[in-house]
């Protein structure tokens, strides 16, 4: 087997990943049998069980319902993708704080490669440098194994075969060691696809040693590229150099205050030192700003962090520091702040010579979008809104709101009737209550517009018995005054409430 | 007071809440005098809503709710917006039209849609009230111009009122469209259950049915709770503003004068020769018959018995249902086709004369009241049994005698169980399908269990309000409709088209169409039904026939096969039936050498004691006693004898108990009757509780013992789920002896034929090699160079055929063995190359062992089988590759990759290569523990052919392992199942330890601990489990 061009190279295995992420996420289901299923259907597929699963005859590749036969008792739930992702290149970040360079195995979530090379120059032995690896991804709460090792092959295979123990690693001394273990593993724990490894154990082929006895030609016509490639690791006939994870993003700057510093104003010059530099950065490497997250450090401990958009992504620092001066202007910076940290997020830079080209719409869509950034600038970044219809019952359920982070082209649409409510109150307003006898009437918007003339109902709503009930009878009041008002009586709370005003 | 038009029950399937007698009786408490019921799209709650209604004197109109739009593409499936109208019934030839057009809308659409067109209503307009309902765009008048042209007077425009803001707008347009075309407006609200407590149901089948949740659901749902039966104050005070409106549902009340009583059924005339009339023709066919099977004269008894029966089936008009079981015989036995009548018809000496059952009911003194009486004058219900594999020949020859317009077949209601009921109710309350999953594992199969109880069994907290709801709502759904499936073989025929009758649509399987009612409705307006089910017993005796006179030259039918053989009897009383129909189950082989049947009489009893009724009832036991003498036989009332005499004083038969409810409890003849009825449904409908009453306290005045009339009781209830009726017994006990006759005269044609119709009966293919084995029948296996599709016979030895191979496709052998056919294969590549079969089939026959003749080695042939399929398409040899060398395979190994691949093997045993490793940890065969005492403590190992847990056995298991020598029947008491129940249910090797039962020959393992054996090798075997 060949090496990894590295001198040393560890394999750390954190075994069912995504079953760890599941109990992580229900942690009252860390007594029973549990599986991680492919989807929420009975007939859905087991893919990583736990070891009272196992031991209740629960094994992978099982159907849900299926196993549910054998204990009734099993809890299941699906594992998304992006959660598995998110989880990866978290233990990458956790992990690059040993090694600057950290492989996360494309197929298989939660195997990675680290370059273990020159690390006894900081640690007393590659063990002691293990066992702190473990330790770490132990306290964000991950079980793992590690081997160190010379190849990719050789290291992988031992993870996957060893037993977990509470500490340290499996270390190689030599080459010829980890070879002779790799040859020992029982070809089950290698990640060969569960089919490939049926048809490998009806020819009687179950370890290391007997797989790569078989001819690699045999292999790829029978059993597929996977199965081949795997061969020719172990084999050594393919070599694959380390391909770590990209460090941590670069467009960052730090600046350490002797005295805390209160004054905003003082603070936008300092932010403009930092900016400065970071937009050469992005131009350096053809990219314009798409956001910048401002982090304001206080003492004792307190931060502050602030995310700032453009309308649309730049390199003028003006336009910017504009925006970050409606934000500091908005901002309680006490107590003063010691420290500050820029980040910037760009993205590659579009050409502007073709905007010549374009004809100017009528309406500038620009300018409102630039608008709506100073307003996000000035007030946060969930002030801009618009609303969105709903499909709901309810006056309240009909619309809701989502964030508008640009203004799209207007497209205009025939409405057959307009609504009759033209003012409409998202928080009803309480009514006083409806005399039984009225001998001066019901006054529902004070004295001024005169009591309730004529009314026009009921216009009954009810529903949501599932969650908390709802009765409603609406009615159109009209009032001495001539305005219409659209009031309902809540028969839970017995209480009248003004819904909204017809134009 | 008013008419409430447009009313849907719970037959208005995922919509409606309520059922047709629930929406009946609310009516009737409210105080009106008319209801209509329109479903959607069909009438499938009509009779349900008819009987009701008679019962409390409602005056029911019968209508739909169609739905009118651009039909529907049958390839996209994809649903077209469309719009609706009510239709009533005005008279007979309205509900013909009706049924026509739901025809047509339902016959074009695929499965649970329906859409016609304005045309297609107006030209079913004949006798029909019309309301329409104005949906749609306000601009719009649709359908309405054309509808006013043909319905004149018969149109009405629709005003509902649900208190909603959007009905403001709707009512504009439709009173200013109706105003335009001078149609009278009508008040007439949606009913969609008939309470309001049903709503939040309805808001449940509303999600269910269009695959959502309730927090999605949105303006799917209802916007209120105004869809209730409303009391007429309410209405009234709801059209005070026009009056007008309201008083028209009146009239349109009175004008709807069709009731469903009026429905006129005339069974299809059959073609008469030498114009004879259906009775004379009946007659002459039946004497014809009579002599035949009497061999030229008729005994006097019977005679008379044919011509009471003629006379009574004359009276009642019934000779052309007769005429048509008749032809459908005579058309299978031009086929070559086996078929059987069974259940009641075998009390008729007509049908055993025409042919249609195979048994004497003279000679057996079965009671043709049962089957056919004046007093009841029903249509008699002839079940016909045909070969499972070819009854499709015999149902398109149904369709092609008398057209798609005068047969259809019985629908089947599919209802709501407790499972089905958590599983969508829980899905639409948004809860997480594997949590409903594991919930609805814990319900039984059969019973609607306590939901709540199981909810929180299975770890739920069921004072969250989620679950309560869950709990609540799925109680309320259980028996509601939930689709609509086909009846296994029930046929309505009929003189006029059927669709004049009730609406057909389209069945999910193809060439299948399928009418609204179930055969409860078919049943209730009396209607005749023709049903032809399969059996896999007469395939396989067909089979055996075929086998017999092709190897041996042996002539036999079942007609043929000599009567009371000793041998076979013998056979049987050892409980060797391993394969017989209906007596080869683990109980019966365990009842047989207790009962010994020596004659076809005791096969008939035998067949029937080994059912929930009997066993439920506790009568097993006393008449075992009875029968071998340890017990005298007395009767409880000497006015019973002659009804329990054939059975020593024990009821056992369906007919014995209704008789005894005559005799003993002084029921009417109709009282017996709706007693049957009752007994099919007591566990639904709860109505077995008055009988109780009725049943105990006239046998005690009587002076029948208590206890004697609790059992009785308690017999009923078991046989309305499995009881079964002697004549019924007659046909299949015909088919017991002589399955077992072949089985004692021919094991191996007995067993080929066996092997060739499975999946059927109670045993898999490996126990089936096993007992021929056992029977000293060479079973060969499976060969490329000599293997058939199906098993054959070589001589006295049965060749496996290829059908055993899993994986294996029909078509690809067809390729094998044409390729074979122009001259024999020479290697595995050779195969390749000529048959061009796929992968797949050539990885299934090297891994079933069917290449050892080019290459004996499996492995070899695996790893060559996988190389060449992946090869290039082309006729050419393979460039070589050195093979490797592959570990040697043990008998052990051999054994088990012919049970993985092809589900047995003729090798040998699994446990036999492991026996001498049991032997030394002292380990017995089943052999050597029938050789061992009663009581004995003893430890076994053997493999779980089967697992049962009959309803009727208290929470027993009762398991059947194999070995290579033979079975040994295991019991688990619930609290052993319950301590072992992981390796109970999963284990397939089983190690049991405990006590030995003997009695009569019959040995049982009382199991006190399951173990996992240990052995080098661990054998699986699929085992067939059962409830």
């Amino acid at each position: 087997m060949k090496r990894c061009c590295v001198d040393r190279l560890a394999c750390i295995e954190l075994p069912s990943l995504p079953l760890q992420l599941l109990l992580q996420d229900q942690p009252e289901w860390k007594g029973f049998p549990c599986a991680v299923v492919d989807q929420d259907k009975p007939n859905g597929e087991l893919l990583w069980v736990n070891e009272k699963a196992r031991r209740l005859g629960i094994l992978p590749g099982m159907r849900y319902g299926s196993a549910l036969g054998l204990s009734s008792e099993l809890r299941a739930a699906e594992m998304p993708a992006h959660r598995i992702e998110d989880a990866v290149q978290k233990l990458v970040e956790a992990l690059q704080k040993f090694s600057p360079y950290i492989e996360p195995c494309a197929e298989e979530p939660g195997v990675f490669w680290i370059d273990a090379s020159g690390l006894l120059h900081l640690y007393e032995s590659l063990d002691v440098w293990g066992s702190a690896v473990r330790k770490a991804l132990s306290a964000i709460g991950y079980v793992s194994i590690m081997s160190v090792g010379f190849t990719r092959f050789g290291t992988y295979a031992i993870a996957k075969a060893s037993r977990y123990k509470k500490e340290g690693a499996v270390v190689f001394a030599d080459p010829s060691q980890e070879l002779a273990a790799t040859r020992r593993v029982p070809l089950l724990r290698i990640g060969l696809t569960p089919k490939t490894l049926t048809l490998l154990n009806k020819l009687a082929v179950r370890t290391v040693e007997d797989f790569l006895k078989l001819p690699a030609a045999g292999i790829k016509r029978r059993f597929g590229d996977h199965a081949h490639r795997l061969h020719q690791l172990g084999t050594g006939d393919l070599w694959a150099p380390l391909q770590p994870a990209p460090p941590p993003d670069p467009h960052e700057r730090v600046l350490d205050l002797d005295d805390e510093e209160k004054d905003s104003e003082k603070l936008l010059f300092l932010v403009k030192r930092l900016l400065d530099p970071l937009l050469l950065r992005l131009l350096s490497k053809g990219q314009a700003l798409l956001e910048v997250t401002c982090v304001f450090e206080q003492e004792h401990g307190e931060t502050l962090t602030e995310l700032i958009r453009p309308a649309e992504p730049t390199l003028d620092a003006a336009m910017l520091m504009g925006l970050v001066r409606l934000r500091l202007e908005s901002m309680k910076v006490h107590p003063g702040v010691t420290r500050l940290v820029m980040k910037a997020l760009g993205v590659r830079a579009t050409v502007e010579q073709l905007r010549l080209f374009v004809e100017k719409p009528k309406r500038d869509l620009k300018a409102a979008n630039r608008a709506i950034a100073r307003v996000r600038a000035a007030f946060g970044n969930d002030v801009v809104v618009r609303a969105r219809l709903e499909n709901g019952h309810l006056p309240e359920a009909r619309f809701s709101y989502e964030a508008m982070t640009e203004v799209p082209e207007a497209q205009p649409r025939v409405v057959p009737r307009r609504s009759l409510v033209r003012y409409f109150k998202p928080t009803p307003l309480l009514l006083p209550p409806r005399p039984a006898r009225e001998p001066d009437g019901w006054l529902v918007r004070g004295i001024s517009h005169g009591p309730v003339s004529r009314s026009v109902g009921p216009y009954v709503l009810s529903g949501g018995w599932w969650r908390k009930e709802v009765e409603r009878d609406y009615y159109f009041v009209e009032l001495k005054s001539g305005s219409l008002c659209w009031v309902y009586y809540d028969k839970r709370r017995r209480r009248w409430f003004m819904q909204g005003k017809v134009a | 007071m008013y008419a409430p038009l447009w009313c849907k029950t719970n037959y208005s399937f995922l919509e409606g809440a309520s059922h047709p007698e629930e929406l009946v009786e609310e009516a009737h408490r409210l105080g009106l005098r008319s209801l209509a019921i329109t479903d959607r799209d069909g009438l499938y709650g009509i009779v349900r809503a008819h009987v009701k209604a008679k019962e409390l004197g409602i005056h029911l109109i019968i209508g739909a709710e169609v739905s009118v739009g651009e039909p529907i593409n049958p390839k996209t499936q994809k649903e077209t917006p469309c719009t609706k109208v009510i239709l009533l019934a005005q008279n007979r030839a309205g509900y013909s039209e009706l049924c026509k057009l739901l025809t047509v809308g339902r016959r074009r659409s695929h499965k649970g849609v329906s859409r016609v067109l304005w045309p297609e209503v107006c030209a079913h307009s004949e006798g029909v009230i019309a309301l329409w309902v104005g949906e749609g765009d306000a601009k719009r008048s649709a359908g309405l111009p054309e509808m006013k042209a043909v319905f004149g007077d018969r149109l009405y425009a629709m005003l509902p009122r649900h208190l909603l803001a959007e009905e403001q707008d709707r009512e504009a347009h439709v009173r200013a469209h109706a105003a335009m075309h001078r149609v009278p407006l009508v008040a007439c609200n949606e009913v969609l259950y008939h309470t309001r407590a049903r709503r939040p149901l309805q808001d449940v089948l509303t999600c269910i049915r269009h695959g959502t949740t309730l927090s999605t659901a949105g303006r799917v749902l209802r916007g209120n709770s105004e869809y209730d039966l409303k009391n007429p104050h309410l209405v009234n005070a709801l059209f005070r503003d026009d009056e007008a409106a309201l008083a028209r549902t009146l009239e349109i009340a009175e004008r709807c004068t069709f009731s469903m009583d009026e429905i006129r059924y005339r069974y299809p005339s059959e073609r008469l020769p030498d114009g004879k009339t259906t009775t004379e023709w009946l007659r002459d066919l039946t004497m014809d018959g009579a002599r035949k099977r009497y061999g030229g004269e008729i005994p006097d008894d019977t005679l008379a018995q044919l011509n009471k029966e003629l006379d009574l089936i004359e009276y009642l008009d019934y000779g052309g249902y007769f005429l048509t079981m008749w032809d459908i015989v005579q058309t299978c036995h031009a086929k070559n086709i086996l078929c059987q009548g069974r259940g009641s018809a075998a009390n008729s000496a007509v049908c055993f004369c025409l042919g249609i059952t195979a048994v004497d009911p003279v000679r057996m003194g079965l009671l043709f009241e049962r089957f056919l009486s004046k007093e009841r004058a029903e249509p008699p219900d002839i079940d016909l049994d045909i070969e499972h594999d070819r009854r499709e020949e015999v149902i398109q020859h149904m369709y092609t005698k008398y057209g798609r317009n005068h047969a259809a077949m019985v629908a089947n209601v599919i209802r709501y169980r407790s499972r089905s009921a958590i599983r969508d109710v829980g899905k639409a309350l948004g809860l997480r399908e594997t949590d409903l999953d594991r919930v609805t594992k814990l319900l039984s199969h059969y019973h609607d269990d306590d939901v709540a109880g199981v909810l929180e069994q299975s770890g739920m907290d069921v004072k969250a309000s989620v679950y309560s709801q869950l709990s609540d709502l799925s109680t309320e759904i259980l028996d509601f409709p939930r689709h609509l499936s086909i009846h296994p073989g029930g046929f309505l025929l009929g003189h006029e088209p059927v669709s004049t009758l009730v609406p057909i649509e389209n069945a999910t399987m193809e060439n299948r169409t399928v009418i609204q009612w179930d055969k409860d409705d078919v049943e209730a307006l009396g209607l005749f039904k023709v049903d032809l089910l399969g059996l896999g017993a007469l395939s396989h005796l067909h089979r055996c026939f075929d086998l017999l006179s092709k190897h041996r030259g042996v002539e036999l039918s079942s007609a043929t096969v000599p009567d009371g053989d000793t041998k076979t009897y013998d056979m049987i009383c050892r409980g060797d039936t391993v394969g017989v129909f209906q007596i080869e189950s683990r109980a019966q082989m365990a009842m047989l050498p207790r009962l010994l049947p020596r004659t076809y009489y005791d096969i008939v009893i035998q067949v029937s004691i080994v059912r929930p009724g009997p066993i439920t009832g506790g009568m097993v036991h006393p008449y075992l006693r009875r029968r071998s003498g340890e017990e005298e036989v007395d009767y409880p009332h000497e006015c019973l004898i002659p009804v329990l005499k054939k059975t020593l004083g024990i009821p056992l038969f369906q007919e014995q108990v209704m008789k005894l409810a005559v005799v003993a409890a002084d029921y009417t003849p109709g009282e017996a009757d709706q007693l049957r009825r009752d007994m099919a449904a007591w566990r639904r409908s709860g109505r077995m509780e008055g009988h109780r009453e009725r049943l105990i306290a006239r046998m005690k005045a009587k002076g029948i013992a208590e206890e004697f009339a609790e059992r009785v009781f308690k017999q009923i209830c078991g046989f309305g789920e499995y009881g079964f009726p002697e004549s019924h017994a007659a046909s299949f006990a015909l088919i017991s002896y002589v399955g077992s006759y072949l089985k004692c005269h021919y094991p191996e044609v007995f067993t080929c034929g066996l092997l060739n119709s499975l999946p059927m009966g109670f045993y898999a293919a490996s126990t089936l090699v096993e007992d021929a084995k056992r029977h000293r029948v060479e079973v060969r296996p499976i060969d490329i160079a000599m293997s058939e599709w199906d098993c054959t016979l070589e001589g006295r030895a049965i060749r496996m055929g290829a059908r055993y191979v899993k994986g294996l496709q029909d078509i690809e052998w067809k390729r094998v063995a044409d390729a074979r056919s122009a001259s024999r294969f020479v290697s595995v590549e050779d195969i390749t190359i000529r048959a061009g079969i796929n992968e797949r089939s050539l990885v299934a026959l090297a891994e079933s062992g069917a290449f050892a003749p080019l290459q004996p080695s499996r492995r070899n042939a695996l790893w060559e089988s996988k190389g060449l399929a992946a090869s290039p398409a082309v006729p050419m040899p393979v460039e070589t590759e050195s093979v490797p060398a592959f570990q040697l395979m043990s008998d052990a190994e051999s054994i088990h990759w012919d049970y993985q691949r092809t589900g047995h093997s003729t090798h040998g045993h699994p446990l036999g290569p492991l026996r001498a490793q049991l032997r030394r940890q002292n380990l017995p065969d089943a052999k050597t523990l029938y050789g061992l005492r009663d009581g004995q403590y003893v430890h076994y190992a053997g493999l779980v052919i089967c697992r049962q847990r009959p309803g009727t056995a208290s929470g027993v298991t009762f398991m059947t392992l194999e070995d290579e020598t033979g079975f040994v029947n295991v019991v688990l008491w619930k609290d052993t199942f319950e301590k072992n129940s992981i390796i109970a249910k999963t284990q397939s090797f089983l190690g049991v330890s405990g006590k030995l039962q003997v009695q009569d020959g019959v040995i049982h393992l009382v199991a006190d601990k399951l173990w996992r054996p240990d052995t080098q090798l661990t054998p699986t075997i699929q085992s067939r489990d059962f409830h």
